[in-house]
């Protein structure tokens, strides 16, 4: 026999504040300072205008609640309630659509998932405006129905009100909370289904019981949508005003455009919009309060589709079709046919349809030039957000981590509440005063503080998308790495990383395309000569070139297709085959 | 195997863990042998899965020390990292990566270390081979069964020769027959590798077959620290004795004490039973039968001083004869032993081996 090998452990070093230090702050001292620096200054900064409105120079006071008094005012109390009840329909309406599309195209064969598989990225790429604009270029007076002799009236006045602006926040509200819930469902076993059924459960029972399991996603889905459609802007901008319907961001908007500008009252409105999310989070925790949603392990088998009758096959793809129609259809057909076709909107015109703004698009440096701008900062700003949101995510389904995931938790969901325009303003607000200046922070009117806007509005909801995910994943899982030779690091490497990499993957997308296409941010914080592509695109519809700005518009989404179809493609192709047959469904 | 690796000793002095209110160590303190296979033994909640997650890393104390060999790893809240401690361990939902073959599970270890690959990729195939899975390398764990699972979980912790092995429970979601099997390969992977094996339980079967060395827990604290022989045998407290199997137990009066061996009067009946513990006279006094202590006589029987009438009321089928539940006039009395069936029903004499009947004072209730 061989003499026996005598390991050598390290010696625990004697208690010192030097060794505290090094304990407490690692890599995660990292984390926190981008944290603090992108997205709590800003915010806290910017809201506390709130209430002292004399700390940046915006009024007398060191403490007022004015500006309360003036948000609590029948215009603006009308508007927040409306937002408040948008949001709730909204985010129920679109879970719940978002919960049967990913069962359907999870869980059986229906033909249409394909279809939807490959449409989910277009749906989430879409702007809101844009999805507002398609509808109302059927709709609208001198619109394309009534080219073809037919006016709606009552369906336009419903379209300028709260009905269609609380069906576009549903459309825009389905892909996000579909992204949250199939990946949770990818990873939800078919044992459990199994379970159901051999116990006499009914198909539906079984959804039942899996939309049970799935209440994480669902809250974390609710939560998304809510928090989006409250901040949501496009759709107000299209059809509030015209409906004088009024939501909380268009008043917030237009307190930002009437001179003098009032930015105690925009915070108070944000404050405001702050406390619903807040309301939402809550909600959140006290339905999943001291319950474990942990489902995805070594013992997790892979579920089976169900093959659905003829009746089922058709009804189900139906409904999918019919959802793609109305959710992508109508938009994109609004943007093809305005770049299209010159005339659109004068019943007086002639109609000639032909391919000159896309030659222009390609042509033009002052046209192109905005896409490649924001296709980079897309790309860069999905790397970091998705690395912050997976450190964020997995802390924020830690049971370890108290009161710091509790603080990381508010941040980011009371951001997500926040609209991009009052969160860009925060920050002009932190990085013009004079102390960033003082301690060297010269980053207004750079792309470095376009990029880090970028960057601190997509953190919430990529964080929120991934929750899901890793709240599935057991903690034994990186105990065992940790315990069989591997530091934190790799452990994040080698086992959670690989275990969600799909939803990386899709959370990378996701960003990718939201950025790519995102406004108000852009319009207050691009620095000259770096023209976003949404800036790029509002610039040629304000010098009337409609053609050209819808050509690009129809170009940035193709490109964003091809960058998703590329990912995909390529993780399809290079990713270790135990990455991809986690969440595989046999067929 | 052909190496044998050194255990590390474990020592834990005073060591405290609360969560919130909940103290699940309470000033605790153990000390392990280098190369023994020590089963700590209780209930939910005595503290059994804090401790082995504190000398593994995963969790931190809040007081106390932690050493492994002469190395201290925990001083409180300070510790060093779990992958510095040389140690492995096999987890209750056996914690396999889904996105790793069996393979790639059992290698992980080994990749750490930076094993030579070829020398690396043998000695995982011998360890698959070792645990009847030499031909399910390239399977994922999903493929596996609970049993198999749980082999690869065994063969991961042991293909790296750690000095120190812990088992959490591993044994608790499989079946009888799966867990006898994977016992005795527990049992002799551990001790042909030399290494120090820590291992969690709440059955106590299962711990007096492993053991070297039992521990008995109780909220945080050490009940009992001894060879299974001697827990079995003298338990220190009436807890202890019900935790590591029982019969029955009925409550009397002392009646005297000598040497170790008290008399108990019980209603008309007077039981002689060994006591670990002083006795005082005219106390309350439980008496504890372990299921061994008893045996079945004819009704017709002359009564001997350790022996008491009943009726039959159950009877169980164990292979090599058959086990009797017992209706006495002070309690019932399970798990007798009897190579014939008495039927249901039947009157009985109970007799009481003095040896196996243990004597405690009675806990008021």
């Amino acid at each position: 026999m061989a003499k026996p090998e005598v390991a050598q452990l390290p010696q625990l070093r004697a208690f010192s504040f030097w060794q505290f230090l090094q304990n407490k702050f690692k890599a995660i001292t990292v984390f926190w300072f981008l944290i603090v620096f992108i997205l709590v200054l800003p915010i806290i900064l910017f809201l506390s205008v709130a209430f002292s409105p004399r700390l940046l120079d915006q009024g007398p006071q060191w403490f007022t609640l004015s500006s309360f008094k003036q948000v609590f005012e029948r215009y603006f109390l009308t508007a927040i309630v409306h937002s408040f009840f948008l949001g709730i329909i909204s985010a129920f309406f679109a879970t719940l659509i978002a919960l049967a599309v990913a069962w359907y195209v999870l869980r059986t064969n229906t033909p249409a998932r394909k279809i939807w598989n490959l449409s989910i990225f277009a749906l989430l790429l879409a702007p809101s405006y844009l999805i507002a604009l398609g509808w109302e270029r059927i709709f609208e007076r001198g619109g394309v129905l009534n080219i073809f002799g037919v006016d709606l009236p009552v369906i336009r006045n419903l379209l300028y009100g709260p009905v269609g602006i609380g069906m576009i926040l549903t459309f825009k509200g389905i892909p996000f909370a579909y992204l949250v819930i199939s990946n949770a469902m990818r990873g939800l076993g078919e044992e459990f289904e199994q379970a159901v059924r051999v116990h006499g459960g009914s198909r539906w029972d079984a959804l039942k019981t899996m939309s049970t399991l799935l209440l994480p996603a669902l809250w974390s889905g609710i939560a998304i949508v809510f928090a989006e459609s409250i901040s949501d802007f496009g759709v107000a901008s299209q059809l509030s005003s015209p409906g004088r319907f009024s939501v909380a961001t268009f008043t917030l908007y237009r307190s930002v455009e009437s001179l003098p500008v009032s930015f105690p009252l925009c915070a108070a409105i944000s404050v405001i919009l702050l406390l619903l999310v807040v309301l939402a989070l809550l909600a959140q925790a006290r339905a999943l309060r001291g319950r474990s949603f942990r489902v995805l392990s070594g013992r997790t088998r892979p579920s089976q589709r169900q093959n659905l009758t003829l009746r089922g096959k058709v009804l189900s793809s139906g409904g999918i079709y019919l959802l793609l129609f109305v959710t992508l259809g109508i938009p994109i057909f609004g943007a093809m046919s305005a770049s299209m076709i010159e005339g659109l909107g004068n019943l007086l015109s002639n109609y000639n349809i032909n391919f000159d703004n896309y030659f222009r698009v390609i042509k033009s440096p002052l046209l192109r030039n905005p896409l490649y701008f924001s296709a980079g900062a897309a790309a860069i700003t999905a790397t970091v957000a998705v690395i912050l949101a997976a450190v964020s995510s997995k802390m924020l389904v830690s049971t370890k981590s108290g009161a710091s995931k509790k603080f990381l938790d508010f941040f980011l969901l009371a951001a997500v509440g926040l609209p991009g325009i009052v969160f860009a303003i925060g920050y002009i607000f932190a990085y013009n005063l004079p102390i960033a200046q003082k301690y060297g922070f010269h980053l207004y009117g750079t792309v470095a503080l376009l990029v880090l806007a970028y960057i601190a509005t997509a953190l919430p909801s990529t964080t929120r998308s991934l929750v899901g995910n890793m709240n599935q994943l057991q903690e034994s899982l990186s105990e065992a790495c940790r315990v069989h030779g591997s530091n934190a690091i790799k452990t994040w490497t080698s086992v959670v990383l690989p275990l969600i990499a799909r939803p990386l993957l899709a959370a990378w997308c996701l960003t990718y395309c939201g950025t790519l296409l995102e406004l108000p941010v852009s319009q207050i914080l691009y620095p000259p000569g770096h023209a976003p592509l949404a800036v790029g695109i509002d610039h040629s519809l304000g010098n009337y070139d409609f053609g050209g700005g819808t050509a690009l518009e129809v170009f940035a989404i193709l490109s964003a297709l091809l960058v998703v179809g590329i990912c995909f493609a390529l993780f399809e192709f290079f990713a270790p085959t135990g990455w991809k047959q986690l969440g595989k469904v046999r067929a | 195997m052909k190496n044998k690796t050194e255990g590390h000793s474990i020592k834990v002095v005073g060591a405290t863990k609360n969560y919130g209110t909940l103290a699940a160590l309470d000033n605790f303190s153990i000390n392990v042998k280098p190369g023994k296979f020590t089963v700590l033994l209780g209930p939910s909640g005595s503290g059994k899965s804090t401790l082995i997650r504190s000398i593994a890393g995963i969790e931190k104390i809040d007081k106390g020390s932690i050493f492994l060999g002469k190395s201290e790893v925990n001083r409180g809240p300070i510790n060093i990292a779990p992958e510095k401690r040389d140690l492995a361990m096999v987890f209750q939902d056996y914690a396999l990566w889904p996105h790793l073959t069996a393979f790639e599970n059992v290698g992980y270890a080994l990749k750490r270390r930076k094993m030579d690959s070829i020398e690396g990729a043998k000695r995982i195939q011998e360890m698959l081979e070792r645990v009847g899975l030499g031909a399910k390398g390239k399977n994922y764990p999903h493929e596996l069964s609970g049993g198999e699972q749980q082999r690869v979980a065994l063969a991961r912790a042991v293909v790296a020769r750690p000095s120190l092995l812990l088992f959490d429970e591993p044994l608790s979601n499989l079946d009888a027959d799966l867990r006898e099997r994977l016992r005795v390969e527990i049992a002799t992977l551990t001790r042909e590798s030399g290494a120090t094996a820590l291992y969690i339980t709440h059955d106590q079967s299962e711990a007096f077959a492993l053991a070297d060395e039992v521990g008995v827990l109780r909220s945080g604290k050490l009940e009992q620290f001894s060879t299974p022989e001697d827990i079995y045998q003298n338990p220190t407290s009436t807890f202890v004795a019900r935790f590591t199997g029982l019969g029955g137990s009925f409550i009397g009066v002392a009646v005297g004490f000598a040497k170790g061996v008290a008399t108990v009067q019980i209603g008309k009946d007077k039981i002689t039973a060994r006591s670990t513990v002083k006795i005082v006279k005219d106390t309350a006094v439980e008496i504890l039968l372990r299921p061994t202590a008893s045996s079945l006589k004819a009704a017709t029987t002359t009564r001997t001083k350790n022996s008491l009438p009943g009726i039959v009321l159950d009877t169980a089928y164990r292979g090599r004869g058959y086990e009797h539940l017992v209706e006495t006039e002070h309690g019932q009395i399970s798990g007798i032993f009897d190579l014939r069936q008495w039927s249901r029903g039947s009157r009985c004499l109970v007799e009481i081996d003095q040896k196996s009947c243990l004597a405690f004072p009675a806990i008021p209730s």
